[in-house]
C-alpha cells in the first residue's frame, strides 16, 4: 500500500510538471495528475481500512513465505535476460538451444545428454518454423 | 445491409479454405491449452499473434476468436478428467465434473459439457447478432462526453465485480490508465514518462505488457508448485448422455445461455463470473440440492453453458461501441488495432467482411469443436501427460519469439521479462492483472474522450450532466463506487478475520 501512495505521489507530481493548462483546454499532463490523485487516495483509503482490519500484517509477509523457489525464478528470469541481451548478437540458432538447456535444467530434468539433445532438436525445429512462416528471427554469426 | 445478406458476407469469407484452416487451428490450439494448465487463453493469444501478421486481419481475428472459444471447450475436460481446471471459467465443473467420472460417468459428463457449450455458444451468437445492430446505432450518435461516460462505467463495474478486494482492482485500473499515457502524447506532442529513454517515446508496446503479465508470470507462478496430475483412468463409454441426463440438463442449459450472455456484455464479469452464477442458481433451484457436488449433471451442464455463451456476449461491447468488457477482448481488440482495424460503431459498415465472417466463422468453429471435442477426448486427456519441466520452456521460448517478432526489438523482450517479474508479485500480494491490460487499452480513448469533452464543453463538468446518457451511466457509476467502497469498509470494520469462500467475495459484494 506504502507503494501505491509513493508511486501516486510521483505521478501526480510529475504529470504537474508536464503542464495541466485547466480544464477548458487540457494538457497533457491533465489526465496524469487526476489518475495520480485517485491513486493516492485509494491507497490512503486502503492503508485506513488495512489499518482497520489489522490483517495487514499478514498480507505484507504473504510474498516472503515461498522462498524455497525464489533460486529457480531468478534463474528463469535471469536467463531470460542473459537471452534478450545476447540473442542480436551471437543469433538465434546459438542462443536459443543454450535458453532451452539453462530451462530444462532449471525445471528438473536430469540428464544432460537428452537436455542438450532436445534442446538444439526444438531451436532447430522452431527457426525454420518460424523462418518459414515469414517470422524474422536474428541470424547471428550463422547466416543461413 | 439486412441479417441475411449479411450472414451471406460471413460465411462467404469463412468458408473459405484458407479461413476454414485458420479457424480450425485456432479452436484446436484453443483446446490445447483449454486442456494444459499453465498457459491460459490471453497468453496463448499473446504467442500466437505475431504469427497473424502476415494474415489478412479476418482471418487473424478468426483465428484468434478460436483460440479464446477453444479454450472453454477444453478447459473442462481436465476439470471432469483430472479435477484440475484447464481455465479459471471451468474451476466450477471440477465440482461435479469429477464426482460424476469417478462415478464412472465422465463420458456423461464430457458430452452434456461439450453439447451444453456447443447450445449456449450458438444462441448466444444469435443473440449477439440482435444486440450488435441497435447498439452500434446508438452508438453512432454517441459524442465525447458518452463515450467517456461509458468508458469510466466500464471500470466501475470491473472494479464492483473484481473477484478480489476492489480496492486493489481500482489500484491496477489506475496503474494500467498509466501505463497507457507512457510515450508521446497524440494531441500536444509532449513526452509522457519516457525518463529519458528512446523506447518509451512510442509508449509501451501491448504484446510485451501482455505477454509479460500472463504468460511469463503463469509460469513464474506455476514453477513454484510442482503440480501433481493423477489421471483418472476410466473407460470413456456412452459420451452421449442418456434422455434422463437431457431432462436434467435443459433447463440448466438454457438459463446458462441467458445468464453467460448476458455476464458476457457486463464489464468485468465475463465468463468466469457467469459460471459461478450459472452454479449457484441451478443449487439453488434444484429440488434436491444436496446432490450438487455429488456429481449433479445439472452442476455440469449449467456453468459450462453459461461459459461458452458468455463468449458470444463479450462480443457485443466490442463490437458495438468499442469497449472491451474483459481481458482477453481487450486482447482481441489490441489485435484488431494492430490490424489498423478500429473497432466501434462504424466497424460493421466499413468492415462488413470481418464482422460477418468472425460471426460466421464463430458458428463453423463450434461445430468444429464439438466434432473435435465429443471424439477426440481420449486424445485431449492423454496430452495432459506431458510434465510441466517440458511445457515450461517451451511456453517461455514462444514468449520470447512472439514478442521479440513485432518489432524485431530486443528491448520487447526486455520488457515483456520485466512486467512478467512485475506481474509475478501482483500476483503474489493477490493483486488481478487483467483490470490493469483493459484499462491499459482504454486508458488513451478515455483521455482523449475526456479531453475533446472539456474543449466542447469549454471546461464545464456540467457537460457530463446536461447529455441525458452520460449523466445516467455516470450516476449508476459512482452509486456502484460508492457501494462497493462501503461494503469493503463494512467489511474491513467488522473485521472478517476468516477467510471468506472464494466464490461469494466478487459476486454480490
Amino acid at each position: 500500500m506504502m507503494f501505491w501512495l509513493g508511486m501516486g505521489l510521483f505521478v501526480t507530481v510529475y504529470a504537474y510538471t508536464l503542464g495541466l493548462k485547466g480544464f477548458h483546454d487540457p494538457g497533457p499532463g491533465l489526465m496524469p495528475f487526476i489518475v495520480g490523485l485517485l491513486l493516492c487516495l485509494v491507497s490512503l483509503y486502503l492503508l485506513v481500512t488495512s489499518l482497520l482490519k489489522r490483517d495487514a500484517v499478514e498480507e505484507t509477509n504473504k510474498g516472503e513465505e515461498k522462498k524455497v523457489s525464489l533460486g529457480a525464478i531468478s534463474l528463469v528470469v535471469g536467463s531470460l535476460i542473459a537471452y534478450a541481451l545476447l540473442m542480436e548478437r551471437l543469433g538465434f540458432l546459438i542462443t536459443t538451444p543454450l535458453l532451452l538447456m539453462a530451462l530444462f535444467r532449471g525445471s528438473g530434468a536430469r540428464k544432460w545428454r537428452s537436455i542438450v539433445f532436445t534442446s538444439i532438436l526444438t531451436s532447430l525445429i522452431v527457426y525454420f518454423a518460424f523462418t518459414y512462416l515469414r517470422v524474422r528471427l536474428p541470424a547471428g554469426i550463422l547466416r543461413f | 445491409m439486412d441479417l441475411f445478406s449479411g450472414l451471406l458476407i460471413g460465411f462467404n469469407v469463412a468458408l473459405q479454405p484458407v479461413n476454414l484452416f485458420y479457424c480450425f487451428a485456432g479452436c484446436c490450439i484453443g483446446t490445447l491449452i483449454g486442456v494444459l494448465p499453465g498457459i491460459g487463453p490471453v497468453g496463448a493469444m499473446s504467442i500466437l499473434l505475431s504469427m497473424t501478421f502476415g494474415l489478412p486481419p479476418a482471418t487473424a481475428i478468426i483465428m484468434l476468436a478460436g483460440i479464446f472459444y477453444g479454450a472453454m471447450y477444453g478447459g473442462s475436460t481436465t476439470s471432469i478428467m483430472v479435477n484440475i481446471p484447464g481455465e479459471p471459467s471451468s474451476v466450477i465443473t471440477c465440482l461435479d465434473g469429477y464426482q460424476m467420472a469417478r462415478q464412472g460417468r465422465a463420458g456423461a459428463a464430457l458430452g452434456i459439457s461439450a453439447l451444453g457449450s456447443f447450445i449456449g455458444g450458438t444462441l448466444s451468437l444469435i443473440g449477439l447478432l440482435f444486440l450488435v445492430f441497435p447498439l452500434a446505432q446508438a452508438a453512432l450518435q454517441f459524442g465525447p462526453p458518452e463515450f467517456f461516460a461509458l468508458i469510466c462505467g466500464s471500470m466501475v463495474f470491473l472494479v464492483y465485480l473484481s473477484k478480489g478486494a476492489a480496492g486493489k482492482a481500482f489500484i491496477m485500473i489506475l496503474i494500467g490508465l498509466i501505463l497507457g499515457t507512457v510515450g508521446i502524447d497524440r494531441i500536444s506532442g509532449v513526452s509522457r514518462f519516457d525518463f529519458g529513454f528512446p523506447y518509451l517515446l512510442d509508449g509501451i508496446d501491448f504484446i510485451p505488457l501482455a505477454m509479460g503479465l500472463f504468460g511469463i508470470s503463469e509460469v513464474l507462478m506455476n514453477l513454484e508448485e510442482t503440480m501433481e496430475r493423477t489421471i483418472f483412468e476410466s473407460k470413456l463409454r456412452n459420451l452421449l448422455p442418456n434422455l434422463e441426463d437431457w431432462k436434467r440438463s435443459i433447463g440448466p442449459i438454457l438459463r446458462g445461455t441467458l445468464i453467460g450472455f448476458f455476464g458476457g456484455i457486463l464489464p468485468g464479469a465475463g465468463p468466469v463470473t457467469a459460471t459461478f452464477l450459472s452454479y449457484t442458481i441451478e443449487k439453488k433451484l434444484s429440488k434436491d440440492p444436496g446432490r450438487f457436488g455429488q456429481g449433479a449433471i445439472e452442476g455440469v451442464a449449467g456453468p459450462e453453458t453459461a461459459n461458452n455463451a458468455a463468449t458470444g456476449g463479450s462480443f457485443v461491447p466490442v463490437l458495438a461501441l468499442g469497449i472491451p468488457p474483459n481481458v482477453i477482448m481487450a486482447f482481441l481488440m489490441g489485435a484488431l488495432i494492430i490490424h489498423g482495424v478500429s473497432p466501434g460503431p462504424l466497424l460493421i459498415s466499413q468492415h462488413p467482411q470481418i464482422f460477418w465472417g468472425v460471426m460466421a466463422s464463430m458458428y463453423v468453429g463450434n461445430c468444429m469443436l464439438l466434432l473435435l471435442n465429443l471424439p477426440l477426448i481420449g486424445f485431449w486427456v492423454k496430452l495432459l501427460r506431458i510434465p510441466y519441466r517440458i511445457l515450461m520452456p517451451m511456453i517461455l521460448l514462444f514468449c520470447i519469439i512472439g514478442s521479440y517478432s513485432v518489432s524485431n526489438s530486443v528491448m520487447d523482450v526486455i520488457v515483456m521479462v520485466i512486467f512478467g517479474v512485475v506481474g509475478y508479485i501482483l500476483r503474489k500480494f493477490d493483486y488481478e492483472a487483467a483490470p490493469l491490460l483493459v484499462a491499459y487499452i482504454l486508458g488513451p480513448m478515455l483521455e482523449r474522450a475526456f479531453r475533446q469533452s472539456m474543449v466542447l464543453s469549454d471546461g464545464k463538468f456540467s457537460i457530463f450532466m446536461e447529455r441525458r446518457i452520460a449523466a445516467v451511466i455516470l450516476l449508476i457509476s459512482a452509486l456502484l463506487l460508492l457501494h462497493a467502497g462501503y461494503s469493503y469498509y463494512r467489511k474491513a470494520k467488522l473485521k472478517v478475520g476468516s477467510k471468506r469462500p472464494p466464490q461469494e467475495t466478487g459476486d454480490h459484494p
